[in-house]
């Protein structure tokens, strides 16, 4: 009885934490693409106006970021200007809250099969490097190693915590922006 | 409670073995077909290998209306049109495919047109697109290796933009799969050599990779242990139609696996050494295996470990240490790699195959980074990792 009182509160939950997450991703995106050089390089690689979606199935919560030339993202919130280039699609809330509280790696949710890609496959592959990139800098190593294949090696704890301070301190700034505007 | 999770999906009739072909009129009449074209390439018909398909259709009163030969090595949208144009206006009511990888991809995009409608396949490139069964399909392979006859996949290009298409649907999956001894009987060594590494990549790393599940660990595992058992065997008697069956077994088994578990790097870099150098896809598979298990050791070396009762059988895996088993998996591939190379050249490192320079070696790694199946790989993989495994690939 009791859980079934509860069941509505924890999707509730779940689909606030997984909106909100999407906001903090969305905005960290942008931010890491201005502070990495590797970041940059893989986007580089992909053309100017190009869109990236990550959405909850049906019609859930959304990010859409978009990369508007020299490896720089843009984050567009939940409504894209345009149809998108590529979208990763969680098949179900569930499937996405386990990957964005970190108790599914994004590599074994894509093994999984938890989530779809529509659009260029390559591209993809490239947006999910990008994510792991972020993953491992705003992350505690403990956490990061939960959502990401493999931490990298190279990835120094100075290096690290000034991307990490730098990215926040965009986040913050640009959800402060979102506010006022 | 176990965070294990899997799926796993074949709806694909298998008939395989002796008079197989026999029973294409059986299969067919259950589908309500009664006009069947037969899409295939100039080679199998060269072969003779429409022959006993024919004859089997018309000695139970079943005539094949239309046959279209002229599918290329790699199919196109123009090509998907033309067919597709014959069997509306010879108005066929199913496909058999017949061949290898192009023309079983070629059937399985017409079957989009003709069900669907329209000239333009392009539209509907992607994954999930289709929505509703398509016409009979019947597959008959003529190679034993790229396991198409039970994948729900098929790529073909777009000439116009020069870019591959992949399509994804479940209803691209034949209705049968008719695995019959006769169609790969007159295949030359080298071919079969190929075409039966890629089988054996297929389910090595179906076992290996990230997506492995006990089901599609079931089908790999028998895959490996009948390529080990059969391959030299045919070799040395290529009209041996047990091995010959057995290998085609073996194909359409590491198909099912690989396609409910998907593959890793050795797939990533042939794809790319594909496109940039033009080498065959089993030959490649053939090539980086060996170098990607080592890459991969320590991250699979339980799965590897229990392969090496498959590849080697009992006696060896028995009397092997198991802190050694995963090293003497690997070990038993290059063997079984240089006995090839000893029967029919097949080419064990990239020098060898005369087609690479090593300067593309930067090229390959870079677009292998790109390639979906790298996501299932088990261990991460950047361009210096890429490049070092192309390297130790290289001579």
């Amino acid at each position: 009885m009791l859980a079934k009182r509860i069941q509505p509160m924890a999707s509730q939950a779940k689909r606030l934490y997984v909106e909100l997450m999407f906001q903090v991703m969305g905005r960290a995106l942008q931010a890491v693409s201005e502070v990495d050089s590797e970041v940059q390089a893989e986007a580089r690689t992909l053309p100017e106006g190009f869109l990236f979606e990550m959405m909850v199935m049906p019609d859930g919560s959304k990010l859409i970021v978009e990369h508007i030339g020299d490896g720089r993202f843009h984050y567009h919130g939940d409504s894209a200007p345009r149809p998108v280039d590529v979208s990763i699609k969680f098949k179900h809330l569930t499937h996405a809250f386990l990957v964005l509280s970190f108790q599914e790696k994004t590599s074994v949710a894509f093994a999984n099969d938890r989530m779809l890609v529509d659009g260029d496959v390559s591209y993809a592959v490239r947006m999910t490097r990008v994510l792991n990139r972020l993953e491992a800098f705003i992350l505690p190593k403990i956490i990061a190693e939960r959502a990401v294949k493999e931490y990298p090696a190279n990835l120094h704890l100075p290096e690290k915590l000034i991307s990490a301070a730098q990215i926040y301190l965009k986040v913050a700034t640009h959800f402060v922006q979102t506010v006022r505007a | 409670m176990s965070n294990t999770y899997y799926e796993f999906f074949c709806p694909v009739k298998v008939i395989a073995g002796k008079a197989a072909l026999e029973h294409i009129p059986y299969e067919l009449s259950g589908l309500a077909a009664k006009r069947p074209m037969i899409v295939t390439d100039k080679g199998v018909r060269a072969a003779g290998l429409l022959d006993p398909v024919i004859a089997a259709c018309e000695e139970s009163g079943l005539e094949i209306i239309s046959i279209y030969d002229d599918v290329p090595p790699d199919s196109s949208t123009t090509v998907v049109r033309d067919i597709a144009a014959v069997y509306r206006k010879e108005k066929c009511d199913s496909i058999i495919a017949i061949g290898g990888g192009s023309a079983i991809d070629t059937g399985k995009a017409v079957n989009i047109l003709v069900s669907e409608g329209g000239d333009d396949v392009a539209k509907y490139t992607g994954a999930g697109v289709l929505k509703r069964p398509l016409k009979p399909f019947l597959v008959v392979p003529t190679t034993a290796g790229t396991g198409s006859e039970v994948t729900s996949i098929a790529v073909i290009t777009d000439e116009k933009k020069g870019v591959k298409l992949p399509f994804t649907s479940s209803y691209l999956l034949p209705n049968a799969a008719v695995i019959d001894p006769r169609m790969t009987l007159t295949l030359p060594p080298h071919i079969t050599a190929a075409t039966a590494m890629d089988a054996m990549t297929h389910a090595i790393e179906s076992f290996t990779c990230m997506a492995k599940n006990p089901l599609s660990d079931a089908y790999a595992a028998a895959a490996i242990k009948k390529v080990s058992r059969s391959l030299l065997q045919v070799m040395d008697n290529p009209k041996d139609s047990d091995g010959r069956l057995e290998l085609a077994q073996a194909s359409t088994m590491a198909g099912i696996a690989f396609s409910n578990s998907m593959v890793g790097l050795v797939h990533s870099l042939g794809h790319a050494t594909g496109a940039i150098c033009h080498l065959p896809h089993g030959l490649c598979m053939s090539l980086y295996l060996p170098y990607v298990l080592e890459y991969n050791l320590e991250t699979i070396r339980e799965p590897l470990s229990e392969l090496l009762l498959h590849l080697e059988g009992p006696e060896v895996y028995a009397a092997t240490p198991s802190s050694r088993r995963a090293e003497a998996s690997i070990s038993a591939l290059r063997k079984l790699r240089d006995a090839l190379y000893k029967r029919c050249k097949l080419p064990r490192t990239l020098k060898e195959t005369g087609k690479v320079t090593e300067d593309q070696l930067d090229q390959i790694a870079e677009m292998a980074l790109d390639d979906g199946s790298i996501m299932f790989n088990p261990k991460e993989v950047n361009l210096k990792d890429a490049r070092a495994v192309l390297q130790r690939a290289w001579a």
